[in-house]
């Protein structure tokens, strides 16, 4: 309806439009919400926020990051959460005060975060180092004992420490990954001495990186006064908030970022990173699209180019049109039901016999998880084809066949290749809907801990049958499943952000290339 | 050139018989793939069926123990309870099914309570006073809403929304009365602006430029809360719900759920609803409009009747998706098997019971039969609605034509 004469207000419109315009903007203004929740939650969480000593006017100290307040159970004041660290000393990494119970608050620019590999953070002070790196390779081990360095130098020795330490872990996961597995592997498959020679030698190198790791602890003192030593090598991170600038925590702010991107979860999930989880993502369904893409387009052209277009063919296309709307969970109980228990159950009584009582094919793994996606998108594929195709004008195929093709040709030569945006948009609406779904996936074959991606250097490369991670039933296990989940939360948003943008961001290619198509091919009668 | 000479009759024939066999394949790949798909409801009948059919097999139920309600030893009265897994190792687990069915039917229609009026709202502004480009503009971006995963719907509802709203109760229930008088106070308060200031601020535009207008309701109903609570419910809003009415806040409820889900089932009736109310053939309008109706009354009076069907299947499509949502009433509805009236309880959906039990159940048993029996009943109840409002879709762009328009 051409809206040109909207200069003013039509007369006596009444109140009631003013409701249709609110719907309007509350939708849009939930959206945003949303989104803007899930960026600052998602992003911030990186960033090194400062670190607050607080003295409580019972005397007692702590050193923490205020989460959230809340309303104290029966009215008068305030109390605020505290993530106060040291689960090793105080039990519980968290503490509620109350607001008013506080004394002072201070950021001492010598208050370090640590970030460890067991009982998660530290927060205090860094006393001394001892058995550290005094600049040179080989005396590191002779008389480390009574190398005791304090103060700042020690901060800066561990620094130093850890940045040697990544290096080192770096090379023995590719010592590990490069050379040991694989000559263990070629071992195992017959007997020969050069190998046995090599493989030795490489194990050897192996335990002297490992004993170059474990050397050297820090003195920590928490803020109250309990002393700890904490050796090195269990030192993921160190910072200290209050002395970076701001370039310095932007720096740590895009390591953090990279490091969620990289690295594989801790800790029960609740700390580390996501990467398997986008691995096993990405994995399922590309996966997913392989076994999609050709079917879909197949029972598309036959619905659209070969079948006799009667009643029959109207039925089924309204019948496939609207398991779009069936429940993912329904394809997931059928992916169960007949590709895990049913074809999965006898390829294992057919050939895997010998380990049987354990399942091999016979439990949810990632080839199930494809083909029930493949399945549950399915209908995506062949809507959007069927569209595609019958948007092409009739006189394309008939001026086709004039010229003596026969209807192969036409369909290859012509069709095809202009229906070629409709599929494309089909593919991407496909993947978008399956990188999303995770009901059917709880089903056949999702994990919450898959420490091995379904992917390595081991016959045959590609392993169908492991469970994997994937990012929405990551931020679900994160968020609902974890001893700890406060502690989970900024990783779940994290993981929400990521699994959004991706979503997002292939839903816009969608919308672009359906756009782009309309405008290319005009805009036909609809059928 | 090769194709300027007459080609040769082997040629011919090996075109021929290639294009034959491709013919052939395609039938065959697409038959099997159609006949593949709608398999789904095939298989899970089969599944269920031994469930009735095989009488003296330990594990046959019958119909009445599931929806009907059963005297349970060491219950007086006659109750529905779904307890699969028996706590006891001498109890019988609880098979009636009629509590999800209830759950699953509550969060939809609270589903459909917050996004029928959000959707047909929105659906009626940018078909009836939106101009074409904010429209363009607004379709995809709502189509972006709708592509938002269940799981990170559900993660917001169910570990912020629902304790945030249990903390600012009271703030939560103010803006819910605020928003309405407010968006009629902005229509009234443009009104009575200057003229410049009018024709900036049109009614098309109203959806960009009542937003800030919504955050700042927001605010004032939230420094306006503690007064009402104050003055109206003694100070405790939800023990005043507790003492009046008997009503037990549980932090994940069905409204929770019904918020959320709403979100996520907006966009679809949204779409198909804007679809059905701008295919109306515009002479429609435009008749009414030139005998004097307002464009509110042509709405009301012409258009809204003509598109109704249209509107209705939209509906349709939506409680369909609502019934089947699995992963936002698993996260936050509190996943309990009760059969309340309240909507500030919480409950289990079949949808969720299927994802949380199946993988524990053992195959063939009558416990994974009868998830698979929920299964079978939403597919049947998403096919059923799904067919039913794409009929009236087809009826309704039939007759479109016959007015002749679009």
């Amino acid at each position: 309806m051409a809206m040109s004469k909207q200069r003013g207000f039509p007369r006596g419109e009444g109140p009631w439009p003013w409701l249709t315009a609110g719907s309007v903007a509350i939708s849009l203004l939930m959206l945003g919400a949303l989104l803007l929740l899930l960026a600052v939650r998602g992003l911030g969480h990186f960033w090194p926020a400062p670190v607050t000593l607080v003295e409580l006017q019972d005397g007692s100290r702590f050193a923490g990051m205020a989460v959230k307040e809340a309303p104290l159970p029966g009215g008068g004041g305030e109390e605020r959460l505290y993530h106060t660290a040291n689960r090793d000393l105080e039990g519980s990494p968290w503490t509620w005060v109350e607001v008013a119970t506080i004394e002072a608050e201070r950021h001492p620019d010598d208050l370090v975060v640590l970030e460890r590999q067991r009982w998660g953070a530290f927060h205090g002070r860094l006393m001394a180092l001892r058995g550290g790196d005094d600049g040179v390779e080989g005396q590191r081990k002779v008389g480390r004992e009574d190398a005791l360095v304090e103060g700042e130098a020690a901060w800066q020795s561990l620094v130093a420490r850890l940045a040697e330490l990544e290096a080192l872990r770096n090379e023995l996961a590719r010592l590990r990954d490069d050379t040991i597995l694989p000559l263990a592997s070629r071992l195992a498959d017959g007997e020969n001495a050069t190998l046995a020679a090599e493989l030795a030698r490489a194990e050897a190198r192996l335990r002297e990186l490992q004993m170059t790791m474990e050397s050297g602890e820090v003195l920590l003192e928490s803020v109250d006064g309990t002393r700890l030593w904490q050796p090195i090598e269990g030192i993921v991170r160190a910072q200290r908030p209050n002395a970076m600038s701001v370039p310095d925590k932007l720096a740590a702010w895009g390591q953090g970022v990279w490091r969620f991107l990289a690295e594989g979860p801790r800790a029960a999930n609740s700390a580390g990173g996501v990467w398997p989880a986008i691995f096993g993502t990405v994995l399922m369904v590309l996966l997913m699209s392989v076994l999609v893409a050709p079917f879909g387009v197949l029972a598309a052209i036959y619905l659209n180019e070969v079948a006799h277009q009667g009643r029959m063919t109207r039925l089924v296309r309204i019948a496939v049109r609207n398991l779009a709307g069936v429940p993912s969970i329904v394809y997931g109980v059928f992916g169960l039901g007949v590709f895990v228990y049913g074809i999965g159950g006898s390829l294992d009584e057919w050939f895997f016999a010998d380990t049987l009582p354990s399942p091999t094919f016979g439990t949810g793994g990632l080839l199930w998880a494809s083909l029930t996606l493949a399945l549950l998108t399915l209908p995506v594929v062949i809507v959007a084809t069927e569209e595609g195709l019958a948007r092409i004008p009739d006189h394309q195929r008939e001026g086709a066949l004039a010229l003596g093709a026969t209807r192969l040709e036409m369909l290859t030569r012509v069709v095809l290749p202009m229906a070629t945006p409709a599929m494309l948009t089909g593919m991407i609406l496909a993947v978008a809907r399956a990188a999303g779904e995770v009901a059917p996936l709880m089903l056949v074959g999702v994990a919450k801990l898959a420490p091995q991606v379904p992917v390595d250097g081991n016959f045959p490369f590609l392993h169908l049958e492991r469970k994997f991670m994937h990012l929405g039933y990551h931020i679900y296990d994160t968020a609902f499943h974890g001893s700890d989940v406060q502690a989970a939360l900024p990783l779940a948003y994290a993981t929400a952000l990521l699994l959004v943008l991706v979503i997002l961001g292939l839903n816009l290619t969608a919308i672009f290339l359906r756009h782009h198509l309309r405008s290319r091919h005009g805009r036909l009668p609809r059928h | 050139m090769r194709d300027a000479f007459p080609p040769s009759r082997y040629r011919q024939r090996l075109r021929q018989g290639v294009d034959r066999l491709a013919t052939a394949l395609i039938t065959a790949g697409g038959i099997g793939v159609i006949v593949a798909v709608l398999g789904i409801g095939v298989f899970l009948a089969v599944e269920v069926v031994p469930l009735f059919w095989a009488s003296g097999v330990a594990g046959t139920v019958n119909i009445d123990a599931l929806w009907l309600p059963q005297t349970y030893a060491g219950l007086d009265t006659p109750q529905f309870r779904w307890q699969p897994a028996a706590a006891m190792p001498d109890e019988t687990p609880r098979y009636s099914m009629a509590p999800l069915a209830w759950g699953t039917l509550k969060a939809a229609l609270w589903a459909l309570v917050i996004a029928v009026p959000l959707a047909l709202g929105a659906a009626i502004h940018s078909a009836m006073y939106m101009p074409r480009r904010l429209r363009s503009r607004l379709k995809p971006t709502l189509e972006l809403m709708e592509a938002l995963p269940g799981v990170v719907i559900g993660f917001i509802a169910g570990l912020v929304l629902a304790p945030w709203v249990e903390r600012h109760l009271a703030g939560a229930f103010t803006l819910v009365l605020v928003m309405i008088p407010g968006l009629f106070a902005a229509g009234m308060l443009r009104a009575r602006l200057p003229r410049p200031w009018r024709a900036r601020l049109t009614l098309g535009w109203a959806g960009l430029w009542l937003m800030p207008w919504l955050l700042l309701l927001g605010v004032a109903a939230f420094e306006l809360a503690p007064w009402l609570e104050a003055r109206w419910f003694d100070d405790d809003l939800r023990g005043w719900l507790a003492t009046r009415f008997g009503l037990d806040y549980a932090s994940r409820n069905a409204l929770i759920v019904g918020l959320a889900m709403g979100i996520a089932v907006m966009p679809s009736i949204y779409a198909l609803a804007e679809d059905a109310l701008s295919g109306v053939p515009s002479s429609l309008a435009e008749g009414a409009e030139a005998l004097g109706a307002t464009r509110w009354q042509a709405l009301w009076r012409v258009v809204l009747p003509a598109a109704s069907p249209g509107v209705l299947s939209a509906v349709m499509i939506g409680a369909g998706r609502a019934v089947g949502e699995t992963m936002i009433v698993l996260m936050a509805s509190g996943n309990t098997a009760l059969m309340t009236l309240s909507p500030l309880e919480g409950m289990r959906s079949l949808a969720a019971s299927i994802a949380i039990e199946l993988p524990e159940a053992a195959p063939g048993g009558t416990h994974y039969r009868l998830l698979l029996m929920a299964a079978l009943l939403l597919f049947v109840f998403t096919f059923l609605v799904n067919t039913l409002a794409e009929v009236v879709r087809t009826r309704l762009r039939r007759r479109y034509r016959r007015l002749g328009g679009a």
